[in-house]
C-alpha cells in the first residue's frame, strides 16, 4: 500500500486514480476546478467511460479513494504524486505547460518528505527536467525528490482495461530508489507479464509521441491505399487483412475511414512535429499523414455528392458524432468536421449519438438533435454513418429505408457488406470498396 | 501437379525449387541460353541460403528442370507461372511490357495446341509484382487469341512475399498466400499446390485478382513507411538525447505497432521497396490520386542515405582526401548478394567523390559489387584485412559476423579507433569501453571531441 496523489481529475487522473486504488493503494486525487471535486463527491462523473463509475463508487466506500480540494495537505500525505493535469495545444500545436508547471510548484511548496513525482501528463521532451528545476529551486524543505516520465497509453472507451492489461509500462527515471517505487505500484501488473521499460526521462517522454503519430501514420496509409481502391476497384478489407497477416506489420489499427480524431492523435502528432522542428528537423512523414487526415474528411463528403449531387436545401442524417464508439468524446471528431462542411454547403444536419448529443451541440449549436435514430433520419437525402456504435451495426434496413426520404447511404466506417446494401436496395458507398449502387 | 516457372530470377528459381521440393514436377523456362545451361550443369547465380540444397536434391531426383524452349515447357503443364521482372520505367511506374510479351507467346502456343487438338486447360498465374488490372490484361491477350476464359484458361494472381535472405523459408512457412481468382476450378486448384505450405494454420486468402494486385503494393510501401518513420524518429532522438533503440521497444510493444520492422538505419535499399513505392505512387497517379506519404516516404529515404556521410563530414572536414575508410557490408541488407539501390554503394560513391579511398568487405556480395564499382575501391579478403591502417569504420550492412567481432585486434589494425555504424550493431557504452569512438543512428554519440 502507498499513498498516493493523483493532480488533476480529467480522463486519465480518473482512470489512473480509481485503477490505483483498486491495486489496494490510498489514493487522494485533487484538482484546481472546485466544481469538479464537488461533482465527484457527489458520487457523478463528468466523463463517460465503461467501468470507471462502478469502479469508483466501489473504491470510495471501501476509503481507499477519495476527492478533494485540499491540495497541499494530500501532497503532504503522499509518497508518490502523479501529475495528469491538462497539457492543451497552443495555436502552432506548441504543448502548454501551465498547468505542468503549476502543479510543480504546488508540489514544491508542499515537500515535506522525500517524495516521487510521476509525471502523466503528455509533454514536450524535456518538461521532466524542467518540473526537476522548479521544485530544486522552489521548495524551502530541500528534501529529496525523484521525478519519473510514466506516459499514459489508454484508449478512451476502454482505458481501464488498457490500465489493468497494459501493453507496456513505461518508467523514465535516473533514479534506481524511484524506479523500485514505481515497479512496486505497478508490482500487480508486472505478475501478468507486462513488460516494463526503465529508460531516461527524455526517451520515455518522446515514446508516447512516436507511438501516438506512428498509429496516426497507419491510420493515414490505410486511408490512402483505401483512395487508390476506390479508383481501381480493389477492396481495401481484403487487402488490409492479407497486409495484416505479414507479421512485420501487424492487422490491428488499419481500419480505412473518415480519419482519425479524438483529443490525443491530432494533438500529440501536432506536438511532435512542433518539438521536430524547434530542432532542427522537418518531419516529413509525420506532416503528410496530417495533410492525408485533412483531406480524407473531403473525400466522404465528395462520395456524398456522388449520391446527392446538389447538396443545398438537403437534409443528411448523421449517425454517430463521438470519436469514437464508447466515448462522449468529440474534439476533433471527423464527424463534427464532416458536418461544419455540410453546414457551409446549405445542409440541414439532423444527428443520432447514443452518448455524445450534448457534447456535440455545444460545439456546433445548428446540429438538429435526435434522442432516437430512426428520428433523425425521417425524411433525410441520404444517412452518413460515422462512428461504429455496436447498435448502428445492425439497424433495422426497411425500417430505415421507409424512413429515409431517398435510400442513400454514405458508410465512413465500412460496417455494412456492401453487397447486402445493395439487395436491400440502397445506393450504397463505403470506403475502399467497390462501388455498389442499387439498379 | 506439372508446373511451368517462366523466368528464372530470383522468384522464379525460389517457386520453382520450392514446388519441386513438394513432389511436383517442375519445369522452368528462361529465354537467356546461358543462365539455362548454368542451372543444368548445377549452378545457381543467386545466394540464398538453404537454396543450394534443396535445388540439388531435386535435381537429383528428377523433379526440377530448366529450359529455353517455351513450347517444351508448357505442353504437359497445369499451372503456369509468370516470374517476370517488371523493373522501374524513368516516371516509377512499373514496366510490364515483359509480362503482355509473355502473355502474348503463350496465347499463340495455347491458341495452336488447341488447333490441333493438344491441349488441355491451363491457369496462368502472375507472381510478378504489377499495377492493379494487369491480370485483366493478360485475360484479355489470350481471349484474342480466341481461348475460352473459364474453359481453356484462368487467369490468377499470387503475389510473393519473399525476404532476400529468408526466401526459402518464406515459401515453405509463409505468413499468408494471397491468391486473387474469380474462377472456382481455378482457385481450387491453386489451394490444392498451396496446401502443403500452410500445415501450421497460415491462411490461404481468397480474394479478386485486382485486391491481390494491390496487397503487393500495400504491403511493401506501408514496411517502407514503418522504416522510413523510425528513421525520422531515431533522427529526432539524436536531437534531443533519446535513445531510439529504447524508443523502439517501447512503441513497438504497443499490439498495433509491433516490435518488427522497426529498425533505424541508412534507409531502405534493394529490389523491392524503392521500385514498389515508386509504382504505387506512379499508379495512384494515374488514377487520378496523389499519395501524399508516399511522395514523403521517398524523399526521407534519399536523405536518409546522407546521414552517415553527414556524421562523417562533420567529424573530418568536407575534404576526405588522404583518408583510407573501411567498408564492412555492400549488400543492400544481410544474407544476400543483392546490391541493387544499395545504401552502402550510395554512400561509398560519396565517399570516393569527396576523395576517400575505400577498402571494402562483404560476406557474400564483393562479386555483385566489382560489377558495379570495378577499380573504383579496394576488396579486402576479409573483415579484419580491410581496417588494416584504416581511419575509420562504416558498418553499412547487418551481417551477424559483424556483431562480435574481435574489438581489441581490431583497434590495433586501424590507425585510428573509429566507427561510423549505420546498422546500430553494438552498444555505444560496451563499444567505448573499448577505446573506440563510435556514432550510430539515434543514439548516444561516444566522441572525444
Amino acid at each position: 500500500m502507498k499513498n498516493i496523489c493523483i493532480m488533476g481529475t480529467g480522463y486519465v487522473g480518473l482512470v489512473t486514480g480509481a485503477c490505483l486504488a483498486d491495486l489496494g493503494n490510498r489514493v487522494r486525487c485533487v484538482d484546481i476546478d472546485a466544481e469538479k471535486i464537488k461533482i465527484l463527491n457527489d458520487g457523478k462523473l463528468p466523463i463517460y467511460e465503461p467501468g470507471l463509475q462502478e469502479l469508483i463508487t466501489n473504491n470510495v466506500s471501501r476509503e481507499r479513494l477519495s476527492f478533494s480540494e485540499d491540495i497541499s495537505g494530500s501532497i503532504r500525505k503522499s509518497e508518490v504524486i502523479f501529475i495528469s493535469v491538462g497539457t492543451p495545444s497552443d495555436g502552432d500545436g506548441k504543448v502548454n505547460l501551465l498547468y505542468v508547471e503549476g502543479a510543480a510548484e504546488m508540489i514544491a511548496q508542499n515537500l515535506n518528505d522525500f517524495k516521487v513525482i510521476v509525471n502523466k501528463s503528455t509533454v514536450s521532451v524535456g518538461t521532466g527536467k524542467r518540473l526537476m528545476e522548479i521544485i530544486e529551486k522552489k521548495s524551502p524543505s530541500k528534501a529529496e525528490f525523484e521525478v519519473v516520465s510514466n506516459p499514459e497509453f489508454l484508449r478512451e472507451g476502454s482505458a481501464i482495461n488498457d490500465f489493468m492489461h497494459p501493453d507496456r509500462i513505461v518508467i523514465g527515471t535516473n533514479s534506481e530508489r524511484a524506479y523500485g517505487i514505481i515497479t512496486e505500484i505497478y508490482g500487480p501488473l508486472y505478475l501478468i507479464e507486462t513488460p516494463f521499460i526503465k529508460t531516461s526521462i527524455e526517451t520515455a517522454e518522446l515514446i508516447k509521441y512516436a507511438s501516438n503519430a506512428f498509429l496516426s501514420v497507419k491510420i493515414s496509409f490505410i486511408n490512402e491505399i483505401a483512395n487508390i481502391c476506390d479508383k481501381t476497384g480493389a477492396d481495401v478489407h481484403v487487402v488490409a487483412r492479407a497486409m495484416g497477416l505479414d507479421g512485420r506489420i501487424s492487422p490491428k489499427f488499419l481500419h480505412a475511414g473518415p480519419g482519425f480524431g479524438g483529443s490525443c492523435f491530432p494533438k500529440d502528432i501536432l506536438g511532435l512535429v512542433q518539438l521536430a522542428k524547434e530542432r532542427g528537423i522537418s518531419p516529413v512523414l509525420v506532416e503528410a499523414a496530417i495533410k492525408v487526415n485533412n483531406a480524407q474528411r473531403k473525400v466522404m463528403v465528395e462520395k456524398l455528392k456522388k449520391l446527392v449531387p446538389n447538396l443545398g436545401g438537403k437534409t443528411i442524417a448523421i449517425l454517430g458524432l463521438a470519436f469514437k464508439p464508447n466515448t462522449d468524446d468529440v474534439r476533433e471528431s471527423p464527424a463534427l468536421d464532416i458536418i461544419k462542411i455540410l453546414l457551409e454547403e446549405g445542409c440541414t444536419v439532423n444527428a443520432y449519438d447514443p452518448v455524445a448529443l450534448d457534447n456535440a451541440k455545444k460545439a456546433i449549436p445548428e446540429i438538429n438533435c435526435y434522442d432516437n435514430m430512426m428520428d433523425a433520419c425521417e425524411g433525410a437525402d441520404s444517412v452518413m454513418i460515422m462512428t461504429e456504435w455496436n447498435e448502428l451495426r445492425q439497424i433495422d434496413l426497411i425500417m430505415l429505408k421507409e424512413k429515409l426520404g431517398a435510400p442513400n447511404m454514405v458508410d465512413c466506417k465500412n460496417i455494412y457488406d456492401p453487397v447486402k446494401m445493395k439487395e436491400e436496395g440502397f445506393n450504397y458507398l463505403s470506403v475502399g470498396r467497390p462501388l455498389l449502387e442499387a439498379d | 501437379m506439372r508446373i511451368t516457372i517462366i523466368g528464372t530470377g530470383y522468384v522464379g528459381l525460389i517457386t520453382g525449387v520450392c514446388f519441386a521440393e513438394m513432389g511436383n514436377q517442375v519445369i522452368c523456362l528462361d529465354i537467356d541460353d546461358d543462365k539455362v545451361k548454368k542451372l543444368n550443369g548445377g549452378n545457381i547465380h543467386i545466394y540464398e541460403p538453404g537454396l543450394n540444397i534443396i535445388y540439388s536434391r531435386n535435381r537429383k531426383e528428377g523433379r526440377l528442370h530448366f529450359t529455353s524452349n517455351l513450347a517444351d515447357a508448357i505442353t504437359k503443364t497445369d499451372i503456369v507461372f509468370l516470374a517476370l521482372p517488371t523493373p522501374s520505367k524513368e516516371d516509377g511506374s512499373a514496366d510490364i511490357s515483359t509480362v503482355l510479351a509473355v502473355s502474348s507467346s503463350l496465347a499463340k502456343l495455347f491458341s495452336e495446341g488447341k488447333k490441333n487438338g493438344d491441349f488441355k486447360y491451363k491457369i496462368v498465374v502472375n507472381k510478378s509484382t504489377v499495377p492493379v488490372g494487369t491480370s485483366a490484361r493478360i485475360k484479355e491477350i489470350l481471349e484474342e487469341f480466341g481461348l475460352v476464359s473459364g474453359e481453356d484458361f484462368d487467369v490468377a494472381s499470387n503475389p510473393e512475399f519473399l525476404r532476400e535472405g529468408h526466401a526459402v523459408e518464406d515459401f515453405m512457412r509463409p505468413d499468408r498466400i494471397v491468391i486473387g481468382v474469380s474462377s472456382p476450378k481455378a482457385e481450387k486448384i491453386l489451394k490444392e499446390i498451396y496446401n502443403p505450405f500452410v500445415r501450421s494454420g497460415n491462411p490461404i486468402i481468397v480474394m479478386d485478382e485486382k485486391s491481390a494486385e494491390m496487397t503487393k503494393y500495400a504491403s511493401n510501401s506501408y514496411l517502407a513507411a514503418r522504416i522510413t518513420f523510425i528513421n525520422e524518429i531515431a533522427n529526432l532522438c539524436e536531437q534531443i538525447g533519446a535513445n531510439v533503440d529504447h524508443v523502439r521497444y517501447g512503441m513497438g510493444t504497443d499490439r498495433r505497432i509491433g516490435t518488427k520492422f522497426l529498425y533505424p538505419g541508412m534507409g531502405f535499399g534493394g529490389s523491392c521497396f524503392p521500385k514498389d513505392v515508386r509504382a504505387l505512387s506512379s499508379m495512384a497517379e494515374q488514377s487520378g490520386y496523389d499519395f501524399q506519404m508516399l511522395n514523403s516516404i521517398l524523399n526521407v529515404n534519399r536523405l536518409q542515405r546522407t546521414r552517415i556521410l553527414k556524421k562523417m563530414t562533420n567529424y573530418f572536414g568536407e575534404n576526405l582526401k588522404d583518408l583510407r575508410i573501411a567498408v564492412w557490408g555492400l549488400a543492400f541488407k544481410a544474407n544476400t548478394n543483392d546490391v541493387r539501390e544499395s545504401p552502402s554503394h550510395y554512400l561509398i560513391r560519396e565517399l570516393v567523390s569527396k576523395g576517400a579511398t575505400i577498402i571494402a568487405f562483404d560476406p557474400e556480395a564483393l562479386e555483385t559489387t566489382k560489377q558495379e564499382l570495378g577499380t573504383l575501391i579496394e576488396y579486402a579478403e576479409d573483415q579484419y584485412a580491410a581496417l588494416e591502417r584504416a581511419d575509420a569504420l562504416v558498418i553499412a550492412t547487418e551481417w551477424n559476423e559483424f556483431r562480435r567481432p574481435d574489438f581489441k585486434k581490431m583497434k590495433k589494425l586501424m590507425i585510428n579507433p573509429l566507427i561510423f555504424d549505420g546498422r546500430n550493431l553494438y552498444e555505444p557504452n560496451i563499444i567505448s569501453q573499448y577505446g573506440f569512438e563510435y556514432f550510430s543512428m539515434g543514439r548516444p554519440e561516444m566522441s572525444r571531441k
